[in-house]
């Protein structure tokens, strides 16, 4: 493609001579969009580039002519003229190119000809990616590529999503792919602030979708092998949108609304306290049942019955009081502009994302430059800059409460606030009407979350700003030089103020601000260089080193008694009562890489290639700090061969890969023993302390995957349909696992190189054009299978590592994060007490742990997603499902939910319980004593596979429905396009909680590995419906 | 010309950046652990430091974990995991056990480490070294004491204490160990404790002197029915004239230390050492707290009537709760007092069928205070088994909420006594806590059997 550039330009500068008539027109994609800069090439010859709106003008000379127009990712069209005495003008409309065997990706430190990629790349455009409404942008890369698994965030404003790139790799060291911005490995840090809130930083929600030009997901060794040190979970590469020749501006805003894809179906004041009341005859009880934060199980009879008369004058539906309509709101500019040795881009986007969850909505307000600059033909500055602000206002959501209260402790007796004054038994007003009612969970925690949502005041800043110059010199002809620096600036800023009047024991509340910031340098040196051979073969070096350093400190205050928010009025903190402040001094990591690659093409259909990456990381001893991870790999366009003839193939090419890939994210002191610091603050009986903090492991080493990878590529009928079919076998040993250690050698942690683990799949898609002509019909198709096995964890047991409180463990055989429980059989239709299986599939009525056993994993056997476009005309309508298919869900929450009864609300699939012998119910018979089921006292989490389910489900993800507006000859306006958008209107799944496809707060890196579809009250997906309109001008 | 432009493209990349130095990085808010111990103020924080591991676990939880296994307490609130421990079914996902086995461990670990570094301090004197050696000796040893009683079946549950108690941790390390049998804990124990008792210093502030140990190896011989020595050691104390009885029956006292303290824990304004009692027994914090006393323990006191200063100690109703630390936002905490020496003495020597004379005499005292001079006294021609009888009734009084007396229970029980606790054996399986999860993470250890107790 860069060789045709560069021939197209020798073209357009050469003196055209002889013209007849003019050819001229309009060259726009099959929804009528211009095509700015798309090429026009007449008779192979002479040509010139289209203009923003898509318009050329030729000037011919009498006789026929072949006019070629292409552009990038398009079809290449040729058509023939008859130029005479009149002009001609035609509206060219390209069709896009499925394979773009011709076009370029993105590969790690370089671009390359689709057609000479080895390895496994899977290219996304900023169309998919902007096309839907989503919390953040990668959630729209679901459905999408095969074997990139994406499980959508939850409802809350900003959360992320959750990516595995074919499958599972890690345990305890994150598993998350590498995001590389222009070239910038980001930080990409999710627990800045813990799970504050039940909710994990999102390090990618500052990331404007609109400034983005396209995603490369690179999942084989052989891509990924070039950041090898990184890349044993895959590599996401991000290219953001630059200038181009001419002016143009970009317009685009979005507006709309969004609500809870699913509502919980908790129970009503009647059927909670009909049930409780049942519970508590079951258990011998007489008279009325005792009722939380109303009565205890100690009161007389008379006064349990006149709470339980009180309590059913009240119905409060805590998820209508927790959640309603989100309104979202988005407006984009941009402009892109070319000159004489410079091209520009800038944009501003302000983006509003109101979440159904009431008082929660994430706001970013971002700006972009990217600036080209060409001072010399043989250097170039390459400048890219982002600047972004998000603004969090949060809520408490799943267990921290919200509608996570809604679904358990506030029960539907309790009012919003008291209908009436409240006085004690010597008469005195304890409550006027009108105040909140407040209650205790079962931790002692003030709850009410509507009076939470509206007193206590929560924010969370994030100043993000992405950076990257670079300079490229071409000193001899085929050797480019690219110096680069890049710096990612993030400061993470959460303020949070209680109000006294949330507390039941203070009249005053506290403040707290915690700040992060994480600061990202990088530097790399790359050196490339094209030798041909000969007119057959071109050997292509490149060789590099790069330098990344990270520094994460921070800062926390807490003011006890305040009566307002320090982070509005500073002045109160001076009449604080108790000031702590904590300063969280460096955590500081680094990587030190050289690398290198070598492609070789030979009659441009044999290629092959190596690359070879040696990284030091900091988080590792001397020993062992450098890790090899070197590839090969090779690519064979069959259908080149002159031998090769079909009428049907005319694409057919395969590729194979084998490769080392390692990951380094564990914590950056992990192999340090440690003591708490000499000046710690920290006393007994007035005499400071010192104590240990970690143990030492000076021989943590990498954690490395080997992968083999092979794959066939096959165009039929000129691209009408293109097919992809992959393979994979990834092994990774030394896994790093952070193991429970026994307690008796005074610490409870320790980082190890532990596990081995197995993934391998195949993946397969397809794209088709079904119908081409008035009416197009494009299908899109990817499929991918995974098997994940934990091979070897040691001598540990599955406890050793969990995920959380998420019963999630590793058991050697079983997929990564399998759930360990007991196993529940049936309910006794004799007794209704739940009978459980022992280790031997015995039928026994003791719960223990002991028994516990592996009863089903997170992970799905099979992926995938299906976009389906139709076009006719100026209308345009495209529909993506996606799918998962075998994974199975803890619905940690039903437990609770479904279980004992306690002073949780249940919900109303609670009502088919045992009642009386002979009925065969679902769920045993009703108890407030969690020793009924054999639970041990005081533990009323009936952690049993009864709620393992089936989260199988094929989901309407997005609908969209376009209009391009056609627009006059001369308007000012090159394109204008109207979309009406909906996600996630229909769901088919058999489980029957809220949402089969979850992604729930996490504790750390670890339980985002081990708990994948392990639901704990957490906020389902939104439905949202939006209007969007772009224009170019 | 090729060749050199290969040459050159590898040079410029390479040389832009290379230094392992950039890879260098430490801490910086906290101590490398080879950087941490440079001379004796480092051993001497170190020390401190299990002492503040002893208070965390002394506090309240330790004792409210003793109370809770034994009939003094009745049902918490609605804390689960007080729950759990009261009805004897811990599991290794109930917190408070788990937490209780962790805090032991970190304290004998920093003991284990200190000794070992001895060797590496330049400027430490043998004088110091001694007193170093013997503070965490005796550290260790209260620890493994404490965890011995709580996790494992108690002493003489087997004739030859084989069975499985505690692992026995005298060196620091990472590898896993089995449970040693309960003899060869004890074993330890007293050996760290006489070497305390040769090596401590006789005044040692708050912390740990040769008092205390004797304290300690009175109260650990009593429980193994060493009953002759039990009573010297506490004879010892007694005699010492170091401490008086309180005449206010009020130990746990705010600033300063009272007079009966041979050992215990600190509690400061700034960090409430005390809360554990403060925040769940005070029937002054709130109208509901989360522990009080059972009826039996309440129809026990309520037969000495309401002349028993003692009886101030709770409330009436039919849930006692407790007024003993009220009033009071942080107190410390006697651990080993002159009434536990007093009536230690009293049974061991009753026991024993020795110097009755004196035994008499501990428990007048503790009359004499309780009911006023002359009071209840019991009467010199009082038998041994009366003598026995009185002590056991003073003590399971007197140490109302400082949880000593589940282990007299036990320790009559493997006597031969038929005791129930709660309607359940004394040696049910329950009665021993689970320990910790993260004992459960290698193959190998055997966990204590659950529930049983109900």
């Amino acid at each position: 493609m860069r060789l045709k550039s560069i021939l197209l330009l020798l073209i357009l500068s050469s003196p055209l001579i002889g013209f007849g008539q003019t050819l001229s027109g309009t060259i726009v994609d099959a929804q009528g969009n211009p095509l700015p800069s798309a090429s026009v090439i007449v008779d192979g010859t002479d040509g010139q580039f289209a203009g923003m709106d898509g318009s050329f003008s030729l000037s011919l000379s009498k006789g026929s002519h072949q006019v070629s127009f292409s552009f990038i990712g398009y079809l290449t069209q040729k058509r023939s003229v008859d130029i005479q005495n009149t002009s001609i003008e035609w509206s060219i409309v390209l069709e896009e190119d499925a394979v773009m065997i011709e076009d370029v990706v993105v590969v790690g430190y370089g671009v390359q000809r689709k057609k000479e990629v080895t390895g496994s790349i899977v290219q996304v455009s900023a169309k998919q990616i902007t096309g839907i409404q989503t919390p953040s942008f990668e959630a729209a890369l679901q459905g999408q590529a095969a074997g990139v698994q994406v499980s959508q965030s939850s409802g809350v404003a900003g959360s992320a999503s959750l990516i595995r790139v074919r499958g599972v790799a890690s345990v305890s060291a994150a598993g998350d792919p590498l995001y590389v911005i222009d070239g910038i490995p980001i930080t990409q840090e999710y627990f800045l602030r813990g799970n504050s809130g039940a909710f994990n930083n999102n390090p990618l929600a500052s990331i404007n979708p609109n400034d983005i030009e396209s995603v490369e997901i690179l999942k084989d060794a052989a891509a990924t092998g070039i950041y090898g040190s990184r890349g044993a979970n895959g590599v996401i590469l991000i290219t953001t949108k630059r200038g181009r020749k001419g002016t143009s501006f970009e317009f685009s805003t979005r507006a709309g609304f969004g609500i809870p894809a699913t509502r919980p179906n908790m129970m009503d004041t009647e059927s909670y306290l009909t049930l409780r009341q049942e519970a508590w005859e079951n258990d011998g009880g007489t008279g009325y049942v005792w009722l939380p934060n109303l009565t205890s199980s100690s009161d007389d009879p008379l006064t349990r019955k006149e709470a339980y008369l009180q309590a059913l004058q009240t119905n409060t539906n805590w998820v209508d009081e927790t959640t309603g309509l989100g309104t979202k709101g988005n407006v984009n500019f941009g402009v892109r502009h070319g000159g004489y040795r410079y091209n520009l881009y800038a944009g501003v986007s302000q983006d509003n994302n109101g979440s159904y969850l009431l008082g929660n909505s994430y706001n970013r307000s971002s700006a972009r430059v990217n600036f080209d600059w060409t001072p010399k033909p043989w250097a170039k500055v390459i400048l890219s800059s982002s600047l972004s602000r998000g603004q969090n206002n949060r809520i408490d959501a799943a267990w921290s409460g919200g509608l996570g209260d809604a679904m358990s402790n506030a029960l539907p007796y309790y009012p919003v606030r008291y209908l009436e004054d409240q006085v004690d038994a010597n008469g005195t007003v304890t409550n006027e009407a009108g105040e909140y009612f407040l209650w205790f969970d079962e931790w002692g925690t003030t709850k009410n979350p509507v009076a939470v949502r509206e007193l206590k005041q929560w924010k969370n800043t994030e100043d993000r700003s992405i950076n990257n110059a670079q300079l490229v010199l071409t000193p001899l002809k085929d050797l480019h030089v690219k110096l680069s620096g890049g710096f990612d600036y993030m400061h993470l800023k959460e303020d949070l103020f209680n109000p006294g009047a949330l507390s039941i024991t203070s009249d005053l509340g506290s403040a707290n601000r915690n700040a992060n910031y994480v600061l990202n340098w990088n530097y790399s040196a790359t050196a490339d260089y094209l030798l041909e051979l000969d007119d057959t073969q071109t050997l292509n070096f490149l060789v590099g080193s790069e330098f990344q350093r990270t520094d994460n400190y921070g800062y926390g205050l807490f003011y006890g008694q305040v009566d307002g928010p320090i982070f509005e009025n500073d002045s109160l903190s001076d009449d604080a009562a108790n000031v702590n402040r904590t300063v969280n001094l460096p955590s500081q990591h680094s990587f030190l890489s050289y690398f290198g690659r070598v492609n070789y093409a030979l009659k441009d259909r044999y290629f092959v290639q190596a690359t070879a990456r040696v990284d030091g990381s900091s988080r590792f001893g001397r020993e062992s700090r450098y890790g090899f991870f070197p590839s090969l790999s090779a690519g064979w366009v069959i259908s080149d061969e002159s031998w090769f003839s079909s009428r049907h193939v005319n694409f057919l090419k395969f590729r194979t890969s084998i490769g080392l890939t390692g990951n380094a994210a564990l914590p950056d002191y992990a192999r340090f023993g440690t003591y708490s610091p000499a000046n710690n603050g920290n006393t007994y009986a007035g005499d400071s302390i010192l104590y240990p903090i970690q143990p030492e492991n000076p021989f943590l080493r990498w954690e490395t995957s080997r992968t083999v990878d092979a794959s066939v590529e096959m165009g039929l009928w000129q691209d009408r349909v293109t097919l992809e079919l992959a393979g994979y076998h990834k092994y990774s040993t030394d896994v790093l696992m952070n193991v429970s250690t026994p307690a008796s050698t005074g610490f409870t942690n320790f980082w190890d190189n532990v596990g081995t683990i197995l993934n391998r799949g195949v993946e397969f898609s397809i794209k088709s054009r079904n119908l081409t002509g008035d009416l197009q019909w494009n299908t899109d198709l990817n499929i991918a299978r995974n098997y994940n096995e934990l091979i070897n964890i040691g001598n540990y047991t599955p406890d050793a590592v969990s995920g959380g409180t998420n019963d999630s463990r590793v058991i050697v055989g079983r997929p990564v994060g399998s759930f360990y429980l007991v196993e529940h059989s049936h309910v006794d239709p004799e007794t209704g007490l739940p009978v459980y299986l022992d280790l031997d599939g015995n039928e026994t009525y003791e719960y223990s742990n002991d028994i516990r056993k592996y009863v089903g994993d997170g992970l799905p056997d099979v992926i995938g997603g299906m976009n389906n476009t139709f076009r006719y005309k100026n209308w345009d309508l495209s529909g993506l499902a996606t799918f998962s298919i075998g994974a199975k869900i803890f619905d940690s929450s039903a437990k609770r939910q479904l279980g004992v009864v306690t002073g949780w609300n249940m919900r109303e699939e609670k009502l088919d319980r045992w009642r009386q012998p002979g009925d065969e119910a679902t769920y045993p018979r009703l108890t407030l004593d969690e020793t009924t089921y054999s639970l041990p006292s005081g533990f009323p989490w009936w952690n049993t596979s009864l709620f393992i389910y089936d989260a199988s489900y094929i989901r309407l993800r997005n609908v969209t429905l376009g209009f391009t507006v056609p627009l006059p000859p001369g308007s000012t306006m090159s394109a204008c396009r109207i979309a009406l958008n909906a996600t996630n209107l229909l769901t088919i799944t058999n489980f029957p909680g809220l949402d089969p496809e979850v992604v729930r707060d996490f504790e750390n890196a670890q339980d985002r590995n081990m708990s994948p579809n392990v639901t704990y009250l957490t906020p389902p997906q939104e439905r949202a419906i939006t209007l969007s309109i772009s224009t170019t001008f | 010309m090729k060749m050199k432009h290969l040459l050159l493209l590898a040079g410029i990349a390479m040389a832009a950046i290379s230094c392992d130095r950039l890879l260098e990085f430490e801490p910086g808010d906290v101590i490398l652990a080879e950087d941490a111990i440079q001379d004796t103020d480092d051993l001497q924080r170190l020390l401190v430091s299990t002492y503040d591991v002893l208070a965390n676990l002394y506090g309240g939880r330790v004792q409210i974990i003793n109370e809770l296994r034994g009939p003094n307490f009745g049902a918490p609130d609605n804390s689960l995991d007080f729950t759990a421990v009261y009805n004897r079914e811990t599991t290794f996902f109930t917190g408070i056990n788990g937490g209780a086995y962790t805090d032991f461990y970190y304290a004998i670990y920093r003991s284990n480490v200190l000794i070992e570094n001895f060797q590496f301090v330049t400027d430490l004197t043998a004088t110091d070294e001694l007193r170093l050696e013997a503070e965490a000796r005796f550290v260790r040893a209260i620890c493994h004491w404490g965890a011995v009683k709580i996790y494992a079946r108690p002493y003489g549950y087997t004739p030859d204490n084989s069975h499985p108690g505690v692992p026995l941790r005298l060196e620091s390390s990472q590898d896993p160990l089995p449970r040693a049998p309960v003899g060869a804990v004890y074993t330890a124990i007293v050996e760290d404790l006489n070497f305390a008792l040769q090596n401590l210093p006789a005044t040692n502030g708050v912390y740990a002197t040769q008092h205390a140990a004797r304290a300690y190896l009175a109260q650990i011989h009593f429980l193994m029915g060493d009953y002759a020595l039990a009573a010297s050691y506490a004879s010892s104390i007694i005699e010492s004239g170091d401490f008086t009885l309180d005449e206010d029956l009020d130990r746990f006292e705010t600033d300063m230390i009272n007079t009966e303290t041979v050992f215990g824990i600190v509690s400061q304004p700034n960090d409430f050492r005390s809360s554990w009692f403060r925040d769940n027994l005070r029937s002054d914090n709130t109208s509901s707290p989360q522990l009080a006393f059972s009826e039996d323990f309440a129809f026990f006191m309520s037969l000495s009537g309401a002349g028993d200063a003692r009886s101030q100690w709770y409330t009436s109703g039919t849930r006692a709760l407790c007024n003993r630390f009220n009033n009071k936002e942080y107190f410390n905490i006697p651990l080993a007092h002159l009434t536990l020496m007093h009536l230690i003495r009293a049974e061991a020597l009753a026991e024993t069928g020795l110097e009755l004379s004196t035994a008499i005499a501990d428990i007048n005292a503790i009359r004499d205070r309780a009911y006023g001079p002359g009071n209840f006294i019991l009467p010199e021609s009082a038998t041994a088994e009366e003598i026995r009888d009185a002590a056991r009734d003073e003590f399971r009084k007197e140490t109302a909420g400082e949880g000593h007396w589940t282990d007299q229970l036990l320790r009559r029980g493997t006597m031969g006594e038929d005791i129930l606790i709660r309607d359940a054996s004394w040696d049910c399986p329950g009665m021993s806590l689970q320990f910790s999860n993260s004992e459960n993470t290698v193959d190998g250890f055997v966990l204590n059997e659950e529930g049983g107790c109900l």
